[in-house]
């Protein structure tokens, strides 16, 4: 690198009188490594090798350790030929025009809900699709624990059969409460983040088209995963308690209050700064505040 | 940067007795004479694995063939896995660690010279050791057999009673030396990673390949010391009456499986993550743009280092493992595929909106971008435990990690060696023979390793020394053969190149790719000492700053 343009270490004034001290060449790291492998080698040949090894092992961590205490070796090896210049065959610089001009970016919404919206919304969430859930129980004669034994039904895969999957299990229930109230949170943040990108019809994407999507999804990945819980699964009533989960979550999450984002404040303004004519005014449609 | 610069002493030098020079290799402890050992042994390796590779598919070319006998072929698996991945792949990755850390950080060498030439030297002859079973397996009294018993020498196949003789002792021996290696370089290259960059380079503005690689040494620390403990536990068992794997004096043989995977899957990594160090820096210089998302790159390589140690079991869904286990292994195998997406995003995004130079490194690692992606996506098929449950053990399995090692790793790899040969050697390649090197090995590669996989979904079990006709397997299996000849002869367009550009090429200069790295700002082959003086950096690409020195990175960083 051309010293003229950057900065020189102490070291580079030692190499300016012309030599720099590197460590020394040994042949001790060889003669260890080749006694240790005799050593090995002699446990499935001759225990003679393996006593070679021992002298060679020996030998080298001697020689090794005199290289390098009390001082460790070095040489110095002289400073030859002229250091090269940096030059560019393509001298000219494009710049990608997206990063200048702010205009361009992502559109990111300039409200949006705070975390907890999303947490509460699957929270309430996933007491509407318990309630639906249990309710299918109920209807189609299997009980309120069919529904919960199903959810945990990968965990318990010796529970196989209907009797089985109707019966009361406490640790299925510990589970399966714990899968849902996972899962319906994660899902509530997801649609805290997403309601605000749908601005004109956040309970149709919450209410429908997610739940839709997602039981495809779901649909889809238990032929891969567990085909035998699929075919348990009554994808109607699944759909209809998706659509519950939904509702029940778009609806909170769109009633909470939300909060402005930064993103189109001055860095300035966003750092703290105030002080005027420290950041080009803006104004106009994206120019706010 | 001008050739002109590149000076050498006005004295003429005598040529050295040959001797000498060997005596100067043999006694180095210079990083980048190390790496370059490490890359020329790796590349004898190369070749004798690739032999047995061919002699494996041509014994598979037909049914009822009998080009060797069951017993060679079990021997020639074995070695040729064990080979290519110890003896091959780590030394390669090694050697490139070796020879460009130091310079692409701005230091004069690795941390701890000595041990890095032990390390060396350590896996030099844990592989010298592992061909010397050839001959010596019985213990020099008989004729010696090399070991059978598979890359992954699963229990019981590995006690006494299944394994006579001394072979599979070579096998233990020579890992357990090798790994000694292996783990003495990994802590050089935390070392140096962490200790001796050059002022100014921060590890934010540390290069990707810097990065990658000390994540790959983090990796080999945490992934080879269970390999190495197994098999001294497997001595033990197999010598001192040890039963840690002997099922029937209340041993587990799947502890074994444990063992090994706890190491084999981070091991596939610890082999992966410098082939994503070499694209990421081969892919911004032919794209004449910066890295897409160097923090995101970061994090990436960071979340695949703590994932790829929590999948190790997804190797074991045929064993029989509880449902938990299945469904956390699943998980953590899907998991994976996040922060390997997003490299593969951003790589994309790199070239998106570039000025691409369609040379013989970039075309590698464009043609590694797209086999890799489809490496993965078989992976996270096979993730799946009941896909698994069909498919393990069968040739598709072969054909999934054959696409990771030789379509991502391999090609990659190929791709430094063109980049960075005019840096070791001062010779330009020829591109021609480079390009006709590349034309040739992904032909051959997508004809084996395509159509490898539909023997495997046809039922094909890997392994196999042979077949009945009338399966199916057949014309596959025939045309995954005569892939193997077009690898074999890129391979050899390879090697000429190297040699005739080694001797006949053109002077590279210092920086013949206009790169923005610290190695290119030094001659090239560089000097003993790397640079004259210690630079001092601003931003990831210090030599852009000094080309361009009205638009420099730091402006933007």
């Amino acid at each position: 690198m051309a010293s003229e343009t950057l900065d020189l270490s102490p070291e580079t004034e030692r190499a300016k009188q012309g030599t720099i001290e590197l460590p020394a060449p040994t042949a001790w790291p060889i003669i260890l490594a080749f006694g240790l492998t005799l050593v090995f080698a002699g446990l499935v040949t001759s225990a003679s090798v393996s006593i070679l090894g021992a002298f060679f092992t020996i030998a080298g961590c001697v020689g090794w350790f005199r290289d390098v205490l009390p001082q460790e070796e070095h040489e110095s090896v002289p400073i030859a030929g002229r250091v090269p210049t940096a030059e560019t065959r393509h001298p000219q610089v494009a710049h990608v025009e997206w990063k200048t001009e702010e205009l361009q970016r992502a559109r990111l919404p300039l409200e949006i809900y705070p975390i907890s919206a999303g947490v509460k919304g699957g929270l309430a969430g996933s007491v509407a699709m318990a309630i639906l859930a249990v309710l299918y129980g109920i209807l189609s004669g299997h009980g309120v624990w069919y529904p919960i034994n199903l959810l945990s039904a990968g965990f318990f895969p010796a529970r196989a059969t209907t009797e089985q999957l109707a019966a009361i299990h406490w640790d299925a229930f510990i589970i399966a409460s714990i899968v849902h109230v996972m899962c319906s949170s994660l899902v509530g943040l997801l649609y805290g983040v997403t309601l605000p990108m749908f601005p004109r019809g956040p309970v149709l994407f919450g209410g429908l088209i997610a739940p839709v999507l997602w039981s495809g999804l779901i649909h889809i990945m238990l032929e891969a995963l567990d085909p035998v819980l699929k075919q348990r699964i009554d994808w109607g009533w699944f759909v209809v308690s998706q659509i519950g989960f939904g509702i029940v979550a778009g609806v909170v999450v769109s009633r909470q209050v939300r909060i402005r984002t930064w993103q189109y404040l001055p860095f300035a303004v966003r750092a703290g700064i105030e002080a005027p004519g420290t950041m080009r005014e803006k104004s106009g449609r994206n120019g706010e505040p | 940067m001008s050739t002109d610069a590149i000076a050498m002493p006005s004295t003429a030098i005598a040529p050295r007795p040959i001797v000498a020079t060997l005596h100067e290799w043999v006694t180095t402890v210079d990083h980048k004479r190390l790496g370059i050992l490490y890359i020329i042994y790796a590349l004898a390796f190369l070749l004798i694995a690739g032999v047995e590779a061919m002699i494996i598919r041509i014994q598979l070319i037909r049914p009822h063939n009998n080009f060797v006998s069951p017993q060679e072929f079990n021997r020639l698996f074995t070695m040729h896995g064990t080979t290519m991945i110890f003896f091959v792949i780590m030394p390669f990755m090694f050697g490139f660690a070796n020879y460009l850390i130091p310079l692409m950080i701005g230091a004069r060498d690795m941390a701890f010279p000595r041990l890095n030439a032990f390390s060396f030297w350590m896996t030099a002859f844990g592989g010298l050791l592992l061909y010397f079973s050839v001959v010596g397996a019985n213990g020099l009294y008989g004729a010696g057999n090399a070991p059978d018993v598979g890359w992954f020498a699963y229990a019981p196949l590995t006690s006494q009673t299944f394994s006579v003789g001394h072979s599979t002792d070579f096998w233990i021996l020579a890992l357990l030396i090798s790994g000694f290696g292996s783990i003495g370089t990994a802590i050089n290259i935390i070392a140096t990673v962490l200790c001796m960059r050059c002022p100014g380079m921060t590890l934010a503005t540390m290069p990707l390949f810097a990065w990658l690689n000390l994540i790959m040494a983090d990796l080999v620390i945490l992934a080879v010391s269970p390999l190495t403990a197994a098999q001294i536990m497997l001595l033990i068992d197999r010598y001192l009456g040890g039963h840690f794997f002997d099922t029937q004096a209340g041993g587990s043989a799947v502890i074994w499986m444990h063992f090994f995977w706890v190491f084999g899957h981070p091991e596939v990594y610890i082999l992966v993550l410098p082939a994503f160090a070499f694209a990421s820096e081969i892919i911004p210089v032919f794209s004449r743009k910066p890295i897409f998302g160097y923090s995101v790159m970061v994090g990436a390589t960071i979340a695949i280092g703590f994932i790829s140690m929590s999948v190790w079991a997804h190797h074991m869904f045929t064993v029989g493992m509880s449902s938990a286990a299945n469904n956390f292994f699943v998980i953590s195998t899907m998991a994976i595929a996040v922060p390997t997406g997003i490299k593969i995003f951003n790589w994309l995004a790199t070239m998106w909106g570039g000025k691409i130079e369609f040379k013989t490194p970039m075309l590698f690692c464009i043609a590694f971008l797209f086999q890799f992606l489809i490496a993965g996506l078989t992976g996270i098929m096979q993730g799946a435990a009941p896909f698994d449950w069909h498919l393990g053990n069968s040739y598709f399995v072969v054909a999934h990690f054959h696409y990771v090692i030789v379509g991502g790793i391999l090609f990659c790899l190929f791709g430094a060696f063109y980049y960075w040969f005019p840096k070791m050697s001062g010779k330009m390649y020829s591109e021609t023979l480079g390009k006709l090197h590349f034309w040739i090995f992904i032909i051959g590669f997508h004809l084996t390793f395509d159509f490898m996989h539909i023997p495997g979904l046809l039922g094909m079990p890997r392994r196999i020394y042979t077949y009945e006709p009338g399966r199916g397997w057949d014309t596959w299996n025939f045309i995954v053969t005569i892939g193997v000849f077009f690898q074999a002869a890129g391979i050899l367009v390879f090697l000429g190149n190297l040699i005739w550009s080694y001797f006949r090429g053109k002077a590279a200069g210092s920086d013949p790719w206009d790169a923005w790295t610290l190695e290119w700002s030094t001659n090239s082959p560089p000097p003993a000492y790397n640079f004259a003086s210690i630079p001092v950096v601003k931003s990831r690409r210090p030599l852009w700053d000094l080309k361009h020195p009205n638009d420099p990175d730091w402006n933007y960083e």
